[in-house]
């Protein structure tokens, strides 16, 4: 960021036109326009750090009551694969240190992968960065403006998350540590989106790659943790560098400077790579398509607009699959490893059956919330669409509005039920494998059932687009909801009627004795009011133009 | 033309975004076979108008009639009918132009083969490159291909030319006169009045949300006087060229105008001074638009003028 600097020049002299003029004008503007962008970033990474040390000694007031939540954590390990390992639970410190930090580095990352690309990619898109590229402006200076916001933006995050919860009574070694992840990670992402911002030819194919490697290395980091890979593991995954500094638990600070050193390196090699690229195009250019089009139905367009993503996504949920069904497999040696574990155990309190079956639950929740997103981005996209004028020509032909919207609903809720079942069949394969008690059918039956909360999950976003869509942000609630309660929830001792917001909390242990469906026939109530403002909406609507 | 067969029949329209009114009950009549020009400035409401023709947008107010069908409730059966040529063309990035023809038009219910074949040769269009590869007239060519490929009895077309080169522009009046001999009705806005003059039959000029005026091009030029440059042997005196209007004289160089009833008497009283050269030009539809626009603006009270396009989203 030093660079910056450079880009001064005095009035009088000669400007030189260096790679970098012009930086420090555009940097400004794009801070005073863009940043506030970065806010809600760094206000939900605050919030989940500063929290954590608010509600712990409130909802763990005893010893006990700490022991019981490293016992509960400790037994079931898709926990693990979320926030990864538990070192210390019995502070304050220690129990943010768990909860907040593979979480917070994670929405670090989004912004800054967000804020790099915007920047970047998403101007060439719109033609605004041709408008800048022929004023006085170096041919580096766009990206330094991106990469520049992004490592602020990162910095001001992990700053005001660890200020605002020593404020609330964090410790301070361990809270200024925690927060330094949040900026480390933050800065690593802008380098790999910095990277992906030159291999992509527009916006969305170099958002993807970046936060689809965000995603494995993410998905990597728990798995590894929760199923206790050898050490090199840790090593060979940036973001397990973050965890290895062990805030509360330890307090190491080299780690971050790995995380600077690949920072660097990554702007290094995308600066390399954006000097050898042409403008507007990327490092993979298409060649000559069909002349002859094949996809003529609104329903072939839904799935032709969304191809990239769907395939991107059965991928993924194989992937899942893989990582949670192996999890499964090695699920009695995990409880059998926790001492904490084998005491409820030996009290009787539950048996490793219903342990397992709980977890088995959890995890296709968790399968089913991950799912929610391809369906609330393929909402995403008929809006998307819209902005840019597309369906516009489209409706202006025989479609009507309620088949062309139909038509997206059923992909959004297909696919998702979809990469529910494929990775719900995959998993029960691999647990079927092992001698654990639980069979392909039962994985699979639980997948299904799981399948209703999806919808619903789904049908808030065919809601708001098709209603609300000046608001199309709020189509995540959903997701954001069910995430936050199914997996947070239970840390912050909610009530009943408050975790029972979440659509999964109705989703019932299917391999239980007597089955109670009653629940998911509610939530499917909710789910079809929420269809139907979606579909009234978008019929009765005004088209944005 | 019998002037009792509406296409487009429109009747007190309105249309508010927010608290910003864009169409302030607009009238607009188009009758079968015509190509009927919509023309006004930018902010005017053209784009509105258009995207309230093909539902949507709802109307606040008054009432409007597309083949006799209702444009916001009969969406399917009115737009087999029709096809849409957008000022502002926007593909999808990774879909090739011919894939984007082919899917228009059979979401419309079909194309002609050969028009198709014979468009995209005339048009000299590229359908194997992808969406984000066109250049702005180069999309254009596509919405264009693919509205006129259908059979249709109506084509809707929102400044359909910007971006086109002028051997395209060409290519583009012949096909809307080949489509307008054909017997369809042709609803054409734009800004370029050379394209309007050669195609419209009627024309419609609106400003601020309403029309401000109708009629064949013959009907509006009206009493919108005759341009006269002459170079004379002799200067005249100012005095001696009473039956003139406009008169400035640079020597021996004269321009004037003139009612076009009195043009031979014009050139009796200029050939009295021995004519060097001589252009007279019939008044053009620029210069009856500005003309109006003037007179309107210096009339217009309030500082109302012009926004965007079609004004503020709600």
């Amino acid at each position: 960021m030093s660079t910056t600097a450079t880009a001064h020049h005095p009035a009088h002299a000669q400007p030189r036109g260096g790679h970098l003029t012009g930086t420090a004008p555009l940097l400004r503007t794009s801070l005073r326009h863009d940043g506030r962008l970065l806010a809600p970033w760094i206000a939900i990474a605050t919030l989940l750090s500063a929290s954590s040390v608010l509600v712990y000694p409130w909802v763990f007031p005893t010893q006990q009551s700490r022991e019981g939540l490293a016992a509960a954590v400790g037994s079931n390990p898709a926990l693990g694969l979320i926030f990864g390992p538990a070192y210390d639970l019995s502070t304050a410190d220690g129990f943010n240190a768990w909860r907040a930090l593979a979480l917070g580095g994670f929405l670090s990352a989004l912004g800054a992968i967000f804020a790099v690309i915007r920047a970047t990619r998403a101007q060439e898109d719109s033609g605004q960065a041709e408008l800048l590229a022929s004023g006085v402006l170096g041919r580096g200076s766009r990206l330094l403006t991106g990469a520049a916001m992004a490592l602020i933006g990162s910095l001001v995050l992990g700053v005001v998350a660890a200020l605002v919860t020593v404020l609330c009574g964090g410790g301070w070694e361990a809270t200024l540590l925690l927060g330094a992840t949040f900026t480390a990670t933050g800065w690593m992402f802008t380098g790999v989106a910095a990277v992906t911002a030159q291999l992509g030819a527009d916006a969305r194919t170099a958002s993807s790659m970046a936060v689809g490697t965000l995603g494995v290395l993410f998905v990597l980091r728990g798995f590894a943790y929760s199923v206790d890979a050898p050490g090199w593991t840790s090593w060979v995954n940036p973001l397990s560098w973050m965890t290895e500094t062990r805030p509360a638990s330890g307090n190491t600070w080299w780690p971050l400077s790995l995380a600077v050193v690949l920072t660097l390196v990554l702007l290094a090699v995308a600066f390399t790579l954006q000097a050898r690229r042409d403008f507007g195009q990327g490092t993979i250019t298409p060649g000559p398509g069909p002349a002859r089009g094949k996809d003529t139905t609104a329903w072939r367009l839904a799935v032709r607009l969304n191809r990239g993503p769907l395939v991107t996504w059965a991928l993924a949920s194989l992937m899942l699959g893989v990582v949670f069904g192996y999890l499964a497999t090695s699920i009695t040696d995990i409880f059998g490893a926790d001492p904490a574990v084998q005491q409820i155990l030996a009290a009787g309190a539950t048996s490793p059956d219903e342990l397992t079956s709980a977890f088995v639950v959890t995890i296709l929740s968790l399968v089913g919330i991950i799912a929610a997103v391809p369906g609330v981005q393929i909402m995403l996209k008929v809006r998307s669409e819209e902005t840019v004028d597309r369906v516009e020509p489209i409706l202006a032909t025989a479609v009507s509005r309620t088949r062309y919207y139909a038509r997206h609903v059923l992909l959004a809720l297909g696919a998702s039920s979809l990469y529910v079942l494929v990775a719900g069949a995959v998993i029960g394969w691999l647990a079927g494998t092992a001698d654990i008690g639980v069979g392909v059918g039962d994985v699979l039956r639980q997948a299904v059932a799981t399948v209703p909360a999806v919808w619903t999950v789904v049908a808030v976003s065919v809601a708001v687009v098709g209603a609300r869509p000046a608001v199309a942000l709020v189509a995540w609630v959903g997701v954001l909801v069910s995430f936050l309660l199914t997996l947070l929830g239970p840390t912050f001792g909610l009530d009943d009627w408050v975790l029972g917001i979440s659509p999964f909390w109705h989703v019932p242990d299917v391999s239980a004795a007597d089955v109670d469906l009653t629940g998911l026939g509610w939530i499917s109530l909710v789910t079809v009011g929420f269809l139907l403002v979606g579909f009234v909406g978008f019929r009765r609507r005004d088209l944005a133009r | 033309m019998s002037g009792s067969d509406p296409v487009i029949e429109v009747v007190g329209l309105t249309k508010s975004y927010g608290r910003f009114p864009a169409l302030r009950g607009l009238d607009l009549q188009v009758e079968r076979g015509q190509v009927h020009g919509f023309l006004g400035p930018n902010g005017a409401g053209k784009s509105t108008t258009i995207r309230v023709l093909l539902g949507l947008l709802k109307a606040d107010g008054g009432t409007v009639r597309m083949l006799g069908q209702d444009p916001w409730s009969d969406v399917v059966a009115l737009h087999r009918r029709l096809a849409y040529v957008p000022g502002d063309v926007s593909l999808w990035p990774g879909m090739t132009g011919g894939e984007a023809i082919d899917l228009l038009g059979s979401m419309r219910g079909g194309l002609d083969e050969t028009r198709r074949t014979d468009l995209v040769e005339r048009f000299e269009l590229d359908p194997t490159k992808r969406g984000r590869q066109y250049s702005k007239g180069n999309r254009q060519k596509v919405a264009i291909v693919a509205a006129l490929a259908s059979d249709v009895e109506l084509l809707i077309l929102d400044e359909p030319t910007s971006g086109l080169d002028p051997l395209m522009e060409a290519v583009f009046q012949e096909v809307i006169s080949e489509a307008g001999q054909r017997g369809a009705t042709v609803l054409l806005s734009s800004h370029i009045m050379a394209e309007v003059e050669t195609l419209a039959d009627r024309l419609s000029i609106i400003r601020e949300g309403r029309i401000v005026q109708t009629g064949t091009l013959k009907e509006l030029r009206g009493d919108v006087r005759t341009t006269v440059r002459a170079v004379l042997e002799r200067a005249p005196a100012i005095d001696e060229l009473s039956s003139l209007h406009d008169v400035h004289l640079d020597g021996d160089r004269l321009t004037a105008t003139v009612e076009s009833t009195r043009i031979g008497e014009a050139m009796t009283l200029l050939t009295g001074y021995g004519l060097v050269s001589l252009t007279v030009e019939p008044p053009s539809l620029e210069s009856l638009f500005l003309r109006l626009y003037e007179d309107e603006q210096a009339s217009a009270p309030t500082g109302t003028t012009t926004s965007g396009e079609t004004g503020t989203a709600p």
